[in-house]
C-alpha cells in the first residue's frame, strides 16, 4: 500500500504575488516544501471498464480532452483499425482501443490474387469487434509513485494517483516504472501528465468527464467496493448467458502486482487489448539488486585492499 | 482498387496490440550515458583515492589531495547532465522535498547531496597552501563522513534503471553491480593516471596490478549482466552492432588496457590505458540507454 503524503491543494494560499525578482525566486525555491493538512479521506472511487458494450465512439476521449484542455494530437493514419491516438500519452489521457479479429488472408499471393469483394461477401462472418477505452489503472500500489522522487506523485483523498503538477519536475522515473506504458512527458511543459481521474470534478461531487460523456456505460465510476461488486455481478450474468471467456483484469491482486482502482471486464488475453498479461510492479526486485550492488562494490574495495596492503 | 473485373481488398498490416511493447520509454538518452559514466567517474575516484589514503597514507596522501579536487569537478559536471535532463530543469531542488528509500532517484539525489558536501570540503582542504597542514585531520574526517554517501551514489543508478518496467532494463539484475564496480575500476585508472603524472612512482607500482584486478571483476559483472538482457539484446541490436560494441567494451575496454598495463610503465602507456577504460565504458553506457529505446512515444 502506498504511504501517504501531504496534499498541496489544501495548502493556505498566498495572499499576495510576490513582488520583485528576489521576492519570486525566494518564493519558487521555497514554496514547493510548504506542507499543509492531510486532506480529508473519502471512499475510495475508481473506474470500472466493461469492454463487451464499448462500441468505440471515442466520446470519452473527446469529453477528457475536453475538460482538462489538453491539447489535439494531430489526425494520423495509423493503419491500426480505427484506433488514431495510439497510445495513451501527457496529452491523452483516454485512448479507445480497436481490435478487429477476422479471418486474415495471410498468404501475399492469395491477397493479391484470389481475395475478391465476392470472397469477403461470402465467407462466413465468425470475426468480432473488441473495443476498450484505456486509462490510468490507478493502482493501488503504483510503481510511478513509488518511484516518484520529488513526491509529486500522490494518492489523493479519493485514492486515486494524482500528479501534483506543480511540483513535478519531468524527471520521467514515473514514465519509466508504470508497466501500462499510461505516463509520459509532455513536450509542451516538460512535466509528466496522466488522468487525474477528474479530481477536480469529484471535489465538486460529479462524476469523471469520460464516465459522464460515455453513452453505453462501458466507463463506470463509482466507490470501489461497489463498482467490484456490479463487475463480478456482471461476470456472472455473462457466464450464464455464454460468454464464458468473460473476466474481470486488475480485480484481485495477483503475486507481483496490486489491485487495480480502474479495472476491466475483458473476454480475450490482456496482451490483446495491448495490457501485460502479468504485471510486475518493479520494486519487488529491488532488495536484491542493491545487495547486488553494494557486494559488487564491496568485493571491489576488497581487491583494492588487498593489493594495497600487500 | 480495380484490377480487371475484380475488385480487391487490399490487407492491411500488422494489426492490434498484442506484438507491441506496452511501456513507454523515458525521454532518456545520450546525457543519462554522459551522465552514467561521470557519476562512476566521480565517486569511483573518490573512493579509491579516499580508501588509499586511509589505506597506506604516507603513498597516496599527494596524490588523494589532487584527486578529491578532481572528483569534485567531474561531480558538478555530472550534476548538471542530470538537471539538463530534467523535463524542468529549474525545478531540480524539488528532488529534495521528500525523501523515499522506495525510489532509487530519490536515495540517489540524497546520497549526491551528503556526497558533495565531503567532498568539497576534502577538495578545499586539500588546495589550501602547504601551511595548513593542522586541517589534515578535518580532511580526513571529511574524506571518511563521504565514503558510504560515495558508495551510495555509485550504487544508485544502476539499480535505478534495473528497477523500473521498461525492456532489457527490467531484467538487468546485475546491472547495479556492474556500474558500482566500473566505478571503483574507473577510480582506480584515474588514480594511477594521477600517480603516474605526478610521478609517484610507488603509488603507481601499487595501483596496476589493482587495476588489472579489477578490469577481470568488472569484466565478470560485465558478462553477468549481458546474460540477464541476452533477450533484449538480440531485439534491440543488429548482430553486427552486437559484435561492434562486444570488441570495443572487450578489447577496448579490457584486453588493450591489460597489454599496456603489463606493456609499459611510464606515463604514455598509463594514460592510454585510463583513456581505452573511459571509451569502452562510454560506449557500453550507451549501449545500456539504446535497451529500452524500442518504441518511445513524444507527446
Amino acid at each position: 500500500m502506498a504511504g501517504r503524503e501531504m496534499e498541496v491543494a489544501h495548502l493556505p494560499r498566498s495572499s499576495d504575488p510576490p513582488s520583485g525578482e528576489l521576492a519570486a525566486l525566494v518564493k519558487r525555491l521555497v514554496d514547493p516544501f510548504r506542507q499543509g493538512a492531510a486532506a480529508e479521506q473519502h471512499v475510495p472511487t475508481g473506474f470500472y471498464t466493461d469492454t463487451t458494450v464499448c462500441i468505440g465512439c471515442k466520446a470519452c476521449e473527446v469529453a477528457c480532452k475536453e475538460w482538462n484542455l489538453l491539447p489535439a494530437d494531430g489526425l494520423r493514419w495509423t493503419g491500426n483499425s480505427y484506433d488514431n491516438t495510439e497510445t495513451l500519452s501527457a496529452t491523452s489521457w483516454r485512448h479507445v482501443k480497436f481490435v478487429e479479429q477476422f479471418s486474415v488472408v495471410e498468404d501475399p499471393k492469395v491477397s493479391s490474387a484470389g481475395f475478391s469483394l465476392e470472397r469477403l461477401l461470402n465467407e462466413p462472418k465468425a470475426g468480432r469487434w473488441l473495443m476498450m477505452s484505456d486509462v490510468c489503472k490507478h493502482c493501488v500500489a503504483a510503481p510511478c509513485q513509488q518511484a516518484c522522487p520529488t513526491g509529486a506523485i500522490i494518492h489523493n483523498e479519493f485514492e486515486n494517483v494524482f500528479i501534483q503538477p506543480d511540483i513535478c519536475n519531468g524527471c520521467s522515473s514515473c514514465v519509466a516504472a508504470c508497466p501500462f506504458g499510461v505516463i509520459t512527458r509532455s513536450s509542451l511543459d516538460g512535466h509528466s501528465h496522466k488522468c487525474t481521474l477528474c479530481y477536480d470534478r469529484q471535489r465538486d461531487g460529479l462524476i469523471p468527464a469520460c464516465a459522464k460523456a460515455c453513452p453505453t456505460q462501458s466507463i463506470q465510476f463509482g466507490p470501489i467496493d461497489e463498482l467490484r461488486e456490479r463487475a463480478r455481478a456482471r461476470v456472472r450474468d455473462l457466464h450464464q448467458r455464454g460468454v464464458t471467456s468473460a473476466y474481470l483484469y486488475g480485480d484481485t491482486p495477483t503475486a507481483n502486482y496490486s489491485r487495480l482502482n480502474s479495472f476491466y471486464l475483458l473476454v480475450d488475453r490482456p496482451s490483446v487489448y495491448g495490457l501485460p498479461d502479468d504485471p510486475v510492479n518493479p520494486t519487488i526486485h529491488m532488495k536484491g539488486d542493491y545487495l547486488r550492488a553494494i557486494a559488487s562494490g564491496f568485493a571491489a574495495i576488497v581487491v583494492l585492499l588487498a593489493v594495497l596492503w600487500r | 482498387m480495380r484490377t480487371g473485373d475484380a475488385l480487391t481488398v487490399a490487407i492491411p498490416g500488422p494489426r492490434g496490440y498484442a506484438q507491441r511493447e506496452v511501456t513507454q520509454a523515458p525521454a532518456w538518452r545520450g546525457l543519462v550515458a554522459w551522465d552514467l559514466l561521470f557519476n562512476g567517474m566521480t565517486t569511483g575516484l573518490f573512493l579509491v583515492a579516499a580508501i588509499s589514503e586511509l589505506a597506506a597514507p604516507q603513498v597516496f596522501t599527494p596524490v588523494a589531495k589532487i584527486a578529491y579536487g578532481i572528483a569534485l569537478i567531474v561531480l558538478l559536471i555530472d550534476l548538471a547532465c542530470l538537471v539538463l535532463d530534467l523535463g524542468d530543469p529549474l525545478r531540480f531542488h524539488h528532488m529534495l522535498r521528500v525523501f523515499k528509500l522506495g525510489s532509487p532517484m530519490s536515495v540517489g539525489t540524497w546520497c549526491l547531496t551528503a556526497y558533495s558536501v565531503p567532498l568539497a570540503a576534502a577538495a578545499a582542504i586539500s588546495a589550501l597552501p602547504g601551511g595548513w597542514t593542522h586541517l589534515d585531520g578535518v580532511r580526513r574526517l571529511a574524506v571518511i563522513i563521504g565514503l558510504l554517501p560515495a558508495l551510495g551514489s555509485a550504487v544508485y543508478k544502476g539499480v535505478l534503471l534495473s528497477t523500473n518496467a521498461q525492456p532489457g532494463w527490467k531484467d538487468a539484475r546485475w546491472l547495479g553491480g556492474y556500474l558500482t564496480s566500473a566505478a571503483i575500476m574507473l577510480g582506480s585508472a584515474q588514480m594511477l593516471v594521477l600517480s603516474s603524472v605526478m610521478g609517484h612512482e610507488r603509488a603507481t607500482a601499487m595501483l596496476r596490478p589493482a587495476l588489472a584486478l579489477l578490469l577481470i571483476m568488472n569484466l565478470i559483472s560485465l558478462g553477468l549482466l549481458v546474460a540477464d538482457v541476452r533477450a533484449t539484446l538480440l531485439r534491440t541490436y543488429t548482430r553486427r552492432r552486437m559484435y561492434g560494441v562486444g570488441i570495443l567494451s572487450l578489447g577496448v575496454g579490457v584486453l588493450l588496457p591489460l597489454g599496456l598495463l603489463l606493456g609499459g610503465s611510464t606515463s604514455l602507456f598509463v594514460v592510454a590505458t585510463a583513456a581505452c577504460i573511459a571509451l569502452a565504458s562510454l560506449a557500453v553506457r550507451f549501449a545500456i540507454i539504446r535497451l529500452n529505446n524500442l518504441g518511445s512515444v513524444a507527446s
